[in-house]
């Protein structure tokens, strides 16, 4: 969550803190219909025009949190209305991940180019001149567009020496790589669920906080009190995401203190899937297909099938990070259910497909986990702990930040074929995966390695991060370094049979 | 000045680590520009948990101590106030 968003992260976060301590708690459900008042007591509006409405989107946030949809304003509901079929402790995905809370959002304009005070109607006028549909005059006091006539090129804004000229669009909108946010008929945003590819770049973005996913972790902690074999695995980008005192250490033991049985690095699935592409590169280009795309990142995998269904053979067929590092638990302990711990929203859709869902069982994000830590009292930096962690190597601890996946799987590969020539191409934010797309499309990355990566920077940018960019890639990247060897095909956890080649 | 800025739980969860980065950010400006401010050093510190939050039933997360005076619901904005009302140059 974008962290400048202050007010919104705090009543978010505390929404998770809130439904992790009912479910630990055990707390009878019905208390629900009242914590949108403890959340927001008193009677003075802090974020809106009124109370009631805050309060209101409180409780949409809460039923989201708990896995409901929120409640249609239209029809008579109460916030506990279907929270039976919710209630239980398996992962129970109700459509679609990525919600509008309609009465949060604001109904902001579409895109459009406005002039400003800025206009000091200048003689040259070159935003008249460069218009290529004549969309411009000078008015009264300033420049007038004619939006019926604009193409929305941005030329004017371009020319316009006083930067009189501004461009405007809702940032859920410009977020949105695939286009998929539409309007409905208040001019509210919708989402088209054809086109969504669930990254969640519109809910960071977003600064009325009226987008959210549905969250698991009622019936992850249901779980987890039911169930011995519990285990969590952990996105390479989980360093420094939970305050700077908390070693990655203190983490893992923090999270085993929340009632898993034990916490494994997905940079060992990383590292798994990262031979598992080399091998399918050396084999298959430029033989059998013209490139290769890698395959961790869903909302790219997914953007590829949705908008060049034809090309989508050519995304690598390797499980990714999150599978490998599942089946390599399921090895040990057939009865594991296994908890994915991410930055990633995409990644709770991955986990419901045919071929991942007996692996995985719950996805959660940093943010949610973080809620989980404060409902449960657990102070990360004042655990005890004597052992390091080494589940995986440099280059798969590489992943989370953008071109880490590719670097990797070309080293290793060049590792088993020195002699091969390997170019990569790396795009991080939809925007840039759908033009890298569109390029490999009409043939000009053949013989490519291409990685695609939904958020811009990579994995360390995720929706459901808590730490600042910048603070996360210090962290992942001296983390990596500390790693015990470099490559995966010297890491000794990983099956000899695949190592070898 | 000593700047403690609380890295526990709770306060992580509501936002203490953009604090710190925009105390980081702060000190850019400030030692860019020598005219307006002294050149005392911004001490920053991350401390663990204080207790404040775990003895009340308020919420006082982030909670930030300046020179030994805490800043309970503390948000970037009024901790940088405070700094660089200290750190101005009385003229």
């Amino acid at each position: 969550m974008k962290e400048s968003y202050v007010d919104l992260i705090n009543i978010r976060r505390q929404i998770f803190a809130k439904i992790a301590k009912i479910a630990y708690d055990g707390t009878d459900l019905s208390e629900l219909e009242k914590a949108s008042f403890e959340i927001l007591p008193g009677e003075v509006a802090t974020y809106r025009e009124s109370i009631f409405r805050e309060r209101a989107i409180v409780e949409e946030r809460l039923r989201l949190t708990m896995g409901l949809n929120a409640r249609k304003p239209t029809e008579y509901n109460r916030v506990t209305d279907g929270i039976a079929e919710v209630d239980v402790a398996e992962t129970q995905f109700i459509e679609p991940l990525i919600n509008v809370i309609p009465h949060a959002c604001e109904a902001c304009p579409t895109k459009a180019f406005y002039v400003t005070d800025n206009c000091r109607k200048c003689l040259a006028h070159p935003c008249t001149n460069v218009c290529p549909v004549n969309a411009v005059s000078i008015g009264k006091n300033r420049a007038v567009i004619d939006h019926g006539k604009c193409i929305k090129c941005g030329r004017c804004k371009e020319t316009c020496p006083y930067s009189a000229i501004v461009q405007y669009d809702r940032p859920c909108a410009a977020a949105c790589g695939v286009n998929a946010i539409e309007s409905d008929h208040l001019g509210r945003a919708k989402i088209n669920s054809d086109k969504c590819v669930s990254c969640g770049n519109c809910i960071i973005q977003c600064p009325f906080g009226a987008i959210s996913d549905k969250s698991q972790i009622y019936q992850l902690i249901k779980a987890i009190k039911a169930n011995d074999h519990m285990y969590a695995i952990i996105a390479p980008s989980f360093i420094g995401q939970f305050g700077p005192l908390a070693s990655p250490a203190q983490i893992f033991e923090g999270i085993k203190q929340l009632g898993f049985k034990d916490v494994v690095e997905v940079s060992l699935g990383a590292d798994i899937t990262t031979i598992h592409e080399a091998k399918e590169f050396l084999e298959k280009v430029p033989n059998k297909i013209p490139y290769m795309g890698t395959s961790c990142c869903n909302s790219w995998t997914l953007m590829v099938k949705k908008l060049f269904p034809d090309q989508f053979e050519y995304i690598s067929d390797s499980a990714s990070p999150m599978v490998e590092t599942a089946k390599y638990i399921k090895a040990k302990d057939p009865q594991a259910k296994v908890t994915f711990i991410g930055p990633c929203i995409s990644k709770k859709l991955e986990a419901l497909r045919e071929d991942v869902k007996d692996y995985i069982h719950f996805v959660i994000t940093f943010e949610e986990l973080m809620g989980m830590f404060v409902a449960k009292g657990i102070e990360l930096s004042e655990i005890e702990v004597s052992k390091e962690i080494e589940d995986a190597s440099a280059l798969g601890r590489g992943y989370a930040i953008a071109t880490g996946v590719a670097e990797a799987v070309k080293k290793t590969a060049l590792a088993i074929d020195p002699s091969k020539d390997i170019n990569v191409e790396c795009a991080s934010s939809l925007h840039e995966c759908v033009k890298l797309m569109r390029a490999a499309k009409a043939g000009k990355k053949n013989g490519y390695l291409l990685e695609g990566m939904a958020c811009q920077g990579g994995c360390i940018a995720g929706p459901g991060t808590l730490a600042s960019f910048n603070r996360v890639r210090k962290a992942v990247t001296e983390f990596k370094n500390q790693a015990k060897v470099e490559s995966p095909l010297d890491n000794s956890i990983i099956d000899e049979n695949l190592r070898n080649v | 000045m000593k700047i403690k800025v609380c890295a526990g739980s709770n306060c992580t969860l509501l936002g203490s680590m953009n604090i710190l980065d925009q105390i980081d950010d702060l000190k850019d400006i400030i030692s860019e520009d020598a005219d307006n401010y002294s050149d005392e050093i911004l001490e920053v510190e991350v401390i663990k948990c204080l207790g404040y939050c775990k003895n009340t039933n308020k919420k006082v997360a982030p909670v930030v101590v300046i020179d030994e005076e805490p800043m309970f619901n503390a948000t970037s904005q009024a901790v940088m106030e405070k700094i660089v009302n200290k750190i101005r140059k009385q003229n």
